[in-house]
């Protein structure tokens, strides 16, 4: 058995990992509220922007693009959206899977896709795996994510798409439904379907559908159609923001319940040991008060 | 005329207007009074003139849609800020897209620095052996 040192040291080890552990789940819970503050302030402009950009194509059926029409797939780009930082359950690992499962059965070498790797973790699992990176760099994902810190990178995507670099882009991204529920979804994000488009066409009449272009449609769509796709995968951004910091909540409660847990276990030992003491020195005292009779 | 600004933020501004004057690099300027007929466009780096008597504001857009119809402008901005002079409102935008940029590098190089320097200290520790 345990001295009662040992095992007073044990219980103080891991209550000051439960208080790490507590700590972190409220800066996760704070950081979730505003995460999802961030995602409610974000939905309308993204749901405006697709009305407008249906309005557009419905002006003229025979207004395309190159995002709006696929080609043949050589290559593909895998866009993950991961974390910086672990501790966050199976955030990440659960991403990787999924992304390793579709890999498997979709492409026969890793010479037909690329990596984009967003956060720290996607990178060195990447790295790890060694894919082909489509970033030599790494990508940082912060917590008070904002738009124009991927605008740049989203802006690479499409110029690389442009240039005929890739036929694909693909995203694997954790979904926010709720704290306990986050779903691992796997979206394309270029070409786009343009029957995403009608849908969003609402019930007006079709009179209230004619509009004016300034300059014309063709131009007000090349300008809108890129900045819509930045939009759909920031938004990804953020759901994946929030399901990271509901998955480290998740993770760090579980963490301090099982702390919980370990303490009451020792606590019920080191008090057992300090009985065991006490009786064996009353037994010595016992024993010795007989001797000297 | 009431003129939203929406950015990916949220909305960035919500008032009546007399009438607004949109000014894009690309396609240059036109102005929209009350009760204009619908109207689409796209604004790539310009700004808006709203004005409300003798009131004058600017806002200025990077990568924007316009939209007006039943004399309700939305503009979907990727980034704006509204200021009284459209210099200094630009300036105020550019100002903190490099800050944060720089601050992102800044981030970056440190979170990676810190790794290193803790790897080195595992292995010098070697906490695996103990």
């Amino acid at each position: 058995m345990a001295s009662m040192r040992d095992l007073k040291k044990r219980m103080q080890a891991t209550q000051k990992t439960q208080q790490i552990t507590k700590a972190m789940h409220m800066v996760s819970a704070a950081k979730l509220k505003k995460a999802e503050r961030a995602i409610v302030a974000f939905r309308p402009l993204t749901k405006k922007l697709k009305v407008v950009l249906s309005r557009v194509l419905s002006s003229d059926r025979d207004l395309g693009h190159p995002i709006l029409s696929g080609r043949e797939t050589h290559q593909t780009v895998y866009i993950l959206v991961s974390s910086d930082r672990g501790l966050a359950g199976a955030f990440n690992n659960r991403l990787f899977k999924a992304f390793e499962a579709h890999i498997e059965q979709a492409h026969d070498s890793k010479d037909e896709f690329l990596v984009a790797a967003l956060g720290y973790k996607a990178h060195r699992f990447a790295q790890r795996r060694k894919y082909r990176l489509l970033h030599r760099d790494v990508i940082p994902m912060r917590d008070d994510v904002q738009f124009v810190d991927f605008q740049s990178i989203t802006d690479t995507f499409l110029t690389g798409y442009f240039s005929g670099a890739y036929d694909k882009i693909d995203v694997f991204y954790n979904h926010f439904i709720n704290t306990l529920n986050q779903e691992i979804k796997h979206r394309t994000l270029v070409p786009l379907e343009d029957s995403q488009f009608l849908e969003a066409e609402d019930d007006d009449a079709p009179y209230n559908r004619l509009y004016y272009y300034e300059p014309n449609a063709r131009q007000v769509l090349y300008q809108l159609l890129p900045m819509y796709v930045e939009h759909l995968l920031y938004g990804m951004i953020l759901e994946s923001k929030a399901s990271e910091h509901a998955s480290r909540m998740t993770a760090m409660q579980n963490a301090t319940d099982n702390a919980e847990e370990v303490i009451n276990e020792l606590n019920l030992k080191y008090n057992r040991a300090r009985q065991d003491a006490i009786t064996r020195e009353l037994t010595d005292i016992i024993g010795g008060a007989e001797a000297v009779k | 005329m009431q003129t939203i600004v929406i950015t990916p933020s949220g909305e960035l501004f919500n008032e009546e207007v007399d009438y607004v004057v949109v000014s894009s690099e690309r396609t240059g300027e036109f102005e929209v009074l009350d009760n204009h007929a619908p109207l689409i466009s796209a604004i790539d780096v310009g700004y808006l003139k709203l004005v409300r008597g003798d009131e004058v504001l600017f806002a200025v857009v990077i990568n924007g849609a316009f939209e007006q119809r039943d004399s309700v402008v939305h503009v979907l901005a990727q980034e704006a800020h509204v200021g009284l002079d459209k210099q200094n409102a630009l300036d105020h935008l550019n100002a903190v897209r490099k800050e944060r940029l720089e601050e992102n590098r800044r981030r970056t190089r440190d979170f990676l620095k810190a790794e290193r320097e803790l790897k080195e200290n595992i292995r010098e520790a070697r906490a695996s052996k103990t």
